[in-house]
């Protein structure tokens, strides 16, 4: 006869507050997303209407034609593809720094743990330096050495990773934080070697990330592999759940922990790839994002993907109205806002926990 | 269902850690491995929750062979409770036993009212459904390693496979979790460092030693003062428990077996310290299937 357990243990305080529900949750997120992206098209240098901007995107996607004026070209063709560029970003950061999390089983793991944006981050600075980017601080040919630097770095990490066998989280994180560093180091020399002024100020710029460089062409791409790999992880949330707890765990629950491991590394990279190659190196979307999701609506990544993903564009697009609008002169690079609000924020949420109290 | 482990060999890391081990739960039985540190407890039971793949050997649930099985279809033979503890990532007791229905789901399809009902029963069983909106991390051990029961329950297996489940956990929680263990009726493989634990809860003792089994069999069987002194380098006498009738085993706390003495006579309980109903269980010589370790790993 099993005793009677229950009796013993009074039942306590639940520490974090009931976990809301996931639909009205997502549907919120959309509408506040929405209204990110509508805010971020009206404001800038020149004001424009929120229903001027719908009015705008109405016409251009219904086909009626182009109405003569500088709103339209404004809307259409400078803020709306920045306004989603930030949006993709957001969402990619948000998903990418919730699979490393999972990945090397750390709450506190960042994409650039990987080493993959510093290898990006070099592609892209050897470009500007080397004359690649000429046409224009953050062409195609930018972008393309970018993640070329992203695929590379993450072949080298994943050789390093791969001895011995295994995906062993610390072997991952030790691979990546050492070629990261490796690779970071030739592109401070890069930067001292870039021969002027206005070269040295774009590469800076654009090493402490940037959504201007935003055009339709550009968001071609992470257009399609952000979507790609929310799906992809949605579809192995379940196993991440698992993964979380430990890869005996997961094995027991019928987990490939290698093949899901080695998924998770390759979705990871390409993505960190992408990311950095539109919009250089943004800092601290991908870590604090899932992480304030998860004080949210709990660890399970059935909620947590979409909801990190959702609330990681949110937030892009908001930061970068900031940086477009808080200085009259010239615009903030989108990583120094989010550094200057996510420290911070990291620190309440830590704090807040830490209080409530385990 | 029946697990029957033949001819298995292990390496991890280069280094051959289990050789020609061969063992067997019987259908709803109780199996327990107990060995000294490093004897192979825990890579043998990894080999059948599938963390490690043998270099030789199988693993057969009613004479199936375990590799033949996908992954999420073995885990809905076998579940296991491993000795990892996992992070911080804010999973509820809840979260943490539905992972249990992992193996029977495909992508993206949610949890249906028979997966929740199968969750809340496995939080019933073990005592814990009034506290399944709780933080995990935020449990204590012995909360903790229920949960964790909790959710190879609502894997609804056939084989439960449990690597040290007592360990860090005061005796009454050793015992509420060896009750329920017992009460689950289903086959299961544990390994456990307490003998005495092992000798009253399991229906048969594999003795592991240096990477292979050196003793097979009932615990009053197995569990001789001469096998405590061969393989765990203890002097101890083995008694009836005063209130169970189980083997109870007093161990000489003061000083062990010298270095290289197998059966030291001293050891064979000839100098047990006689408790009223009890005599010394067994005679000088292991159980019938007894063999010597083979080559001495460096332990």
């Amino acid at each position: 006869m099993p005793p009677s357990l229950t009796a013993r243990h009074p039942t306590t305080a639940d520490p974090r507050p009931r976990t809301p529900k996931t639909w009205p949750l997502a549907a919120a997120l959309t509408i506040a997303l929405l209204a990110a992206l509508t805010a971020a098209v009206s404001w800038g240098s020149t004001s424009i209407p929120p229903a001027e901007v719908w009015a705008v995107v109405g016409r251009r996607l219904s086909g009626e034609g182009v109405r003569p004026g500088t709103d339209d070209l404004i809307v259409w063709q400078l803020r709306v593809p920045r306004a989603l560029l930030a949006a993709l970003v957001g969402a990619g950061l948000g998903l990418v720094g919730t699979a490393v999390q999972a990945l090397v089983r750390n709450p506190l793991a960042d994409p650039y743990l990987l080493g993959i944006s510093s290898g990006a981050s070099l592609g892209a600075v050897g470009a500007i330096v080397l004359g690649a980017g000429a046409g224009g601080v953050l062409g195609i040919g930018l972008s393309g050495a970018a993640f070329a630097g992203a695929l590379v770095t993450f072949a080298l990490v994943w050789a390093v990773a791969r001895r011995g066998g295994g995906f062993a989280p610390l072997r991952l994180v030790l691979a990546g934080v050492a070629v990261g560093q490796f690779l970071s180091g030739f592109t401070s020399y890069l930067v001292l070697q870039a021969g002027d002024e206005q070269q040295t100020h774009s590469v800076l710029f654009w090493l402490m990330g940037s959504l201007s460089g935003a055009s339709w062409p550009l968001l071609a791409v992470p257009a399609a592999v952000v979507p790609a790999a929310l799906l992809l992880l949605q579809a192995r949330a379940r196993a991440l759940n698992a993964l979380l707890m430990g890869d005996e765990t997961a094995a027991g629950l019928g987990v490939d922990v290698v093949a899901l491991r080695r998924e998770l590394f390759v979705v990871t990279s390409v993505l960190t790839g992408v990311l950095v190659a539109v919009s250089g190196a943004i800092g601290f979307v991908g870590l604090m994002v899932p992480h304030a999701c998860r004080l949210v609506v709990g660890g399970d990544h059935r909620r947590l993907l979409p909801v990190s993903a959702l609330f990681g564009a949110v937030l892009l697009v908001v930061v970068d109205i900031v940086c477009r609008t808080a200085l009259d002169t010239q615009e903030l690079p989108v990583g120094v806002v989010t550094s200057l609000i996510g420290a911070p924020a990291l620190l309440f949420l830590l704090d807040r926990r830490l209080g409530s109290g385990s | 269902m029946r697990v029957d482990i033949e001819d298995l060999d292990v390496a991890y890391a280069g280094r051959t850690v289990v050789s020609g081990v061969g063992l067997l739960a019987a259908d709803g039985e109780i199996a327990g491995l107990v060995g000294p540190n490093g004897s192979g407890k825990s890579t043998v039971l990894r080999t059948v929750y599938r963390h490690l793949r043998p270099v030789a050997g199988r693993v057969l649930l009613d004479g199936t062979d375990l590799r033949e099985l996908s992954p999420a279809r073995a885990a809905r033979h076998v579940a296991a409770l491993p000795q990892e503890r996992g992070g911080d990532f804010e999973l509820t007791v809840r979260e943490v036993v539905a992972m249990g229905r992992t193996p029977y789901k495909r992508a993206f399809a949610a949890d249906d009212a028979g997966d929740r009902d199968t969750v809340a029963r496995a939080l019933a069983e073990v005592g814990m459904a009034e506290q399944s909106g709780r933080r995990f991390s935020a449990l204590s051990g012995g909360e903790r390693q229920r949960v964790l029961l909790a959710r190879a329950f609502a894997q609804d297996p056939d084989v439960l496979v449990l690597d040290e489940p007592t360990n860090h956990l005061d005796v009454r929680h050793q015992v509420d979790l060896l009750a329920l263990l017992r009460a689950a009726r289903r086959t299961t493989l544990v390994s456990l460092h307490d003998l005495n634990a092992a000798a009253s809860v399991c229906d048969r003792l594999h003795v592991l030693h240096a990477g292979s089994v050196v003793a097979s069999g009932p615990p009053r069987e197995v569990l001789t003062p001469a096998l405590l002194a061969d393989v765990f380098g203890v002097r101890a006498a083995v008694v009836e428990h005063p209130l169970t009738g189980d083997p109870l085993i007093a161990f000489d706390h003061r000083e062990p077996v010298p270095q290289g003495h197998g059966a030291n006579p001293a050891a064979s309980g000839a100098r047990s310290h006689s408790v009223e109903a009890g005599r010394p269980q067994g005679a000088r010589s292991h159980s019938v299937e007894a063999r010597r370790p083979r080559s001495q790993g460096s332990e």
